[in-house]
């Protein structure tokens, strides 16, 4: 049985993340200073643990999966809760729980659990009652309310990470356009009082900087321009492995987490950071395919909701890095070092991967409810 | 079911839209991309650079000061000092305890130690102590594998090794001022332990010294920790020059010994090219105190002694003349036609202008006296008659040709100029006229008139000279102008060298001693000046002057002197000024002439040479 299913698995996805998760322990290697066991031994652990929990949630049913969904969002949001009052601070962000043994960040794993949660709440719904009062006001109230915890950290990076997706999954569950054309007018009309009233002075900060860089060459703004010095000065061909000045002298800060894409432009160039680029390309291409050849709408949604998620995360790092976007705090997923990051990342490649597997099951609908 | 067709088509057309969106994004960045890393790269490379590359300023060595003969008088002597790198110290307390074992550390040090600690980089050396003796230092080198972080290092300083001698010439160094460092743009003078001239020598000669900083390219971190130095130097520092004085380090220690407790200042000079061969001010005060940062308690103790050592006397004191004036007054005389070498004039010890009496060093008076005599016996009458006949302004003539009331620049800050008072000049100081009795006190060098140690040295080797203007120079190699003629009648001048060579050298002369300048047959000339420094009450004239031993210091006489010798063939002219050193017979004429005998014995003038001379006569 499971030798059948480990034989039916989609092997291309798990090969691709390896790769690019090897990609990850090479940069870290070289960022630290050559250093391995400053982070690239852990990275590569991680990678490898990571790897046998997203075989192990793959082979296990969708069904259970999809019973999970919203016990894994109430517990990810009574997680997030507890944050609210036993979290840990780190560098002015209460985004930490410390459990004991490790420290986890829930924001992470709510992430993957509004997915679920979503996936879940549309399967359920009728498809006419998609563009009804309960399927918008449903979906919303999903996203909102873990958005609502993870503002309050604060934490506008991830705030991003759940509004995004969420919002694809209600463009694809088939929320007629134009619904979608006025919620687009009111989020326009919504965006500056949000910017004036609902960010902490230091992420407007970030914003402003983002804007007009030389308000503060030297504060927030130095990230953004090391961080282009070093992409620019590898050029084509980059300056070689562990020969970044930029890198190896620590002219850019966090360039083993959420920076690490300077060290392979300034290292292996325009050539190297496409090649990267691709690969995430080609994962993801491959996702989308596998998302449309699935039966259940869960399974559509959580494999498109999981890959949306992953693509902003690229998105929004790469333009960050390459100074066309605030500096949020979102790591390169399975490049940037980080243990919960990549743990949250390889759960979802599971999920996508146990969502492919078991496309051909037949999943009741209707049969649950929010409540 | 149509209804779920219609939805998966509807997905599948949304989720091929957001397909090409997705795209669009990475093409997006990949454009992006493009722009930094192929059409910005070389801005960016460019930048890169400058942030990888630093260049480090090499600090050259300062070049020494240096007597005629090679002896040095400012040189750099190895400093060995402690210093603290802050990440590597695991204990501060503990380990600056250990220290202050070998050396002792002030309270004050232990808080500008942690005070530098907090304000600089962890990687930044902390100085402990510096100027540490040889044995503090292998003590600690001893005790280093308990001392982690702690490192002793050698380097140069500034060193004075005369005893003092030569401080009020050749000056220190000193760490820039802030008014220094905004002035000067050379790099050098940021360098945390660069020290520049403040004064004398050092600072006139500074940029000689100084030589060319050097730079040195090295990679830094984004902390500014350099990780590599590059091996070639981009530019290497050029080493300050040495500077050569035209000071004889012998003869001036020499003339110091003579002053033994005094203060004063005396010079010493060559009448042909206008060389200095000594030039000193006592007391003396050790400059290298001032190197390592003098203590408010040693300050305190140079400023508040009453002779005031830190003062350059030779340079900036202005003093009375007195009677080593009366070269000037009858010069002038002479030159005018109002008096005649041969005419006598009557000293009875006083003489009257309007209701005011005006006396003669000599109470009872000299009797009738001429011209060589008046000089000789330093008469003073003779003087008031010969100024009432000429009047200031061509007393003030002669004086300017002979070399007072001007400065002779040296290039050392704090040379006066000493004064040659008239009309105009009391106006605009005191605000009343000139008076004649202002003219008699004049003439006998008292009242306004006021010169330099330097200038009565110049005043006395242009006498020698008899017939250019020379000018005191002080560093070898600086360039002499042509000196001008004085156009001084040979026939009056050799009238005023006689009398001169009449003090030292003829019995009943002011300055006469037998036996001289310690070589046999040697011969000078010279004229002793009293300086009085309070005014004399008819009354204590009446019961008596108070004898000058019997004065506190502060009011006793000053002792003056100006000669020149050897007397038929001048080469060397020299002056002194002993404060409080009562009258100029004695200390000051003892010093100028064993300053004198020094000088031409080093130049290899003997009894035979001094022989050969008499002969010539």
């Amino acid at each position: 049985m499971i030798k059948d299913k480990l034989y039916q698995l989609d092997w291309f996805v798990p090969a691709l993340v390896t790769v690019i998760g090897v990609v990850g322990v090479t940069m870290i290697f070289s960022s630290t200073g050559g250093v391995w066991t400053a982070g690239a031994q852990q990275h590569l652990i991680r990678l490898m643990l990571g790897f046998f929990l997203m075989v192990g949630i793959a082979l296990i049913d969708i069904r259970v999966w999809m019973g999970a969904a919203y016990p894994a969002y109430l517990g990810a949001l009574a997680l997030l809760i507890g944050v609210e009052f036993f979290g840990v601070s780190v560098n002015g962000s209460q985004r930490w729980l410390d459990l004991g043994v490790t420290r986890i960040q829930p924001s992470e794993i709510m992430k993957l659990a509004v997915v679920m949660a979503l996936a879940r709440f549309y399967h359920d719904l009728p498809d006419r009652g998609v563009s009804g009062p309960f399927g918008i006001a449903g979906a919303l109230l999903i996203i909102a309310m873990p958005v609502v915890l993870v503002m309050r950290q604060p934490d506008l990076g991830t705030s991003i990470l759940i509004i995004a997706p969420g919002l694809i999954l209600l463009f694809l569950s088939g929320v007629r356009w134009r619904i979608i054309g006025t919620g687009a007018v009111a989020a326009a009309i919504a965006l500056p009082l949000f910017f004036t009233f609902g960010l902490k002075p230091y992420q407007r900060e970030r914003v402003l900087t983002f804007l007009d860089p030389e308000r503060d060459p030297t504060g927030a703004s130095y990230h953004i321009i090391q961080s282009k010095i070093a992409l620019g000065s590898g050029g084509v061909n980059g300056k070689g492995f562990m020969k970044g000045t930029q890198a190896q002298l620590d002219y850019v800060p966090e360039n083993s987490t959420d920076f690490i894409f300077t060290v392979i432009g300034e290292e292996f160039g325009m050539t190297g950071g496409l090649a990267l680029v691709v690969l995430y390309a080609i994962l993801l291409s491959l996702c989308l395919y596998r998302a449309v050849q699935c039966k259940a709408v869960f399974s559509r949604l959580l494999i498109m909701g999981i890959s949306a998620t992953f693509a902003l995360y690229i998105f929004i790092n790469l333009a960050m890095v390459m100074g066309m976007a605030p500096v949020v705090g979102v790591p390169l997923p399975l490049v940037s070092y980080g243990g919960t990051v990549m743990l949250a990342v390889m759960a979802g490649f599971g999920l996508v991967l146990s969502a492919h597997l078991h496309r051909d099951q037949e999943l009741p609908r209707g049969t649950g409810s929010l409540l | 079911m149509s209804a779920d067709n219609d939805n998966v088509q509807t997905f599948a057309r949304r989720t091929i839209l957001l397909g090409i969106g997705g795209g669009a994004v990475f093409c997006g960045l990949a454009a992006r991309m493009y722009h930094l890393q192929v059409r910005q790269a070389e801005d960016y490379r460019t930048l890169s650079e400058n942030n990888r590359f630093n260049f480090r300023t090499v600090v050259p060595p300062r070049g020494r000061i240096l007597d005629r003969n090679g002896v040095q008088l400012a040189g750099n002597r190895q400093d060995f000092r402690v210093v603290l790198i802050p990440e590597r110290i695991d204990d501060l307390d503990a380990t600056l305890l250990r220290i202050s074992k070998h050396v002792p550390i002030s309270p004050e040090t232990d808080a500008r130690i942690r005070k530098d600690i907090s304000r600089n980089r962890k990687f930044t050396p902390v100085l402990i102590a510096d100027h540490l003796s040889w044995e503090a230092f292998s003590a600690i080198n001893l005790d280093l594998p308990d001392l982690p972080g702690v490192l002793p290092l050698s380097g140069e300083t500034r060193d004075y090794p005369k005893d003092g001698t030569f401080s009020h010439i050749v000056g220190y160094v000193g760490t820039p001022s802030r008014r220094d460092i905004e002035k000067d743009k050379d790099s050098l003078l940021r360098q945390p332990t660069f020290q520049i001239g403040k004064t004398g020598v050092e600072q006139s000669a500074d940029a000689r010294l100084r030589g060319s900083a050097g730079r040195l390219k090295v990679e830094v971190n984004a902390l500014g920790r350099v990780v590599r130095e590059w091996p070639e130097a981009e530019d290497r520092a050029r080493s300050g020059e040495n500077v050569y004085l035209t000071l004889d380090s012998d003869l001036q220690a020499y003339a110091a010994e003579q002053f033994e407790d005094d203060s004063g200042g005396a010079a010493l000079m060559d009448v042909q090219t206008g060389e200095l061969r000594a030039l000193l001010s006592m007391p003396l005060y050790d400059a290298n105190k001032f190197v390592s940062g003098i203590s408010q308690a040693d300050l305190d103790k140079l400023y508040k002694d009453p002779k005031k050592p830190e003062y350059n006397k030779v340079l900036g004191g202005t003093y009375p003349p007195a009677s080593t004036f009366k070269m000037v007054v009858a010069m002038a005389g002479l030159e005018a036609g109002v008096i005649n070498p041969a005419e006598q004039i009557r000293c009875t010890g006083h003489t009257e202008l309007g209701n005011r009496r005006f006396h003669c060093w000599k109470r009872r008076g000299h009797g009738p006296i001429d011209l060589h005599n008046s000089i000789k016996q330093s008469c003073d009458i003779y003087f008031y008659e010969v100024a009432q006949r000429i009047g200031m302004e061509k007393i003030n003539d002669m004086g300017a040709r002979m070399g007072l009331g001007q400065v002779h620049p040296l290039g050392i800050a704090g040379q006066s100029r000493g004064i040659l008072p008239d009309n105009a000049w009391k106006q605009r100081r005191l605000g009343e006229s000139w008076r004649t009795g202002d003219t008699f006190n004049a003439s006998i060098g008292q009242g306004f008139v006021l010169a330099t140690p330097l200038q009565l040295c110049v005043m006395a080797a242009r006498i020698a000279n008899g017939q250019k203007a020379v000018q005191p120079h002080l560093v070898i190699g600086d360039a002499v102008p042509d000196f001008e003629m004085m156009d001084i009648n040979v026939g009056h001048l050799d009238l005023i060298r006689d009398a001169m060579y009449a003090v030292c050298e003829v019995p009943g002369g002011t300055a006469y001693r037998p036996g001289g300048m310690g070589i046999p047959k040697a011969q000078m000339a010279g004229k002793t000046g009293t300086g009085q420094v309070r005014g004399i009450s008819a009354a204590e004239r009446a019961s008596g002057v108070i004898k000058n031993r019997d004065l506190p210091w502060k009011y006793r006489d000053h002792s003056l002197f100006v000669g020149y010798a050897p007397y038929q063939a001048p080469r060397f002219a020299a002056s002194c000024i002993v404060e409080h050193g009562e009258s100029g017979a004695g200390r000051a004429a003892t010093i100028v002439r064993a300053m004198l005998g020094r000088a031409l014995q080093s130049d290899g003038f003997d009894e035979a040479a001094a022989k050969n001379l008499l002969a010539d006569l």
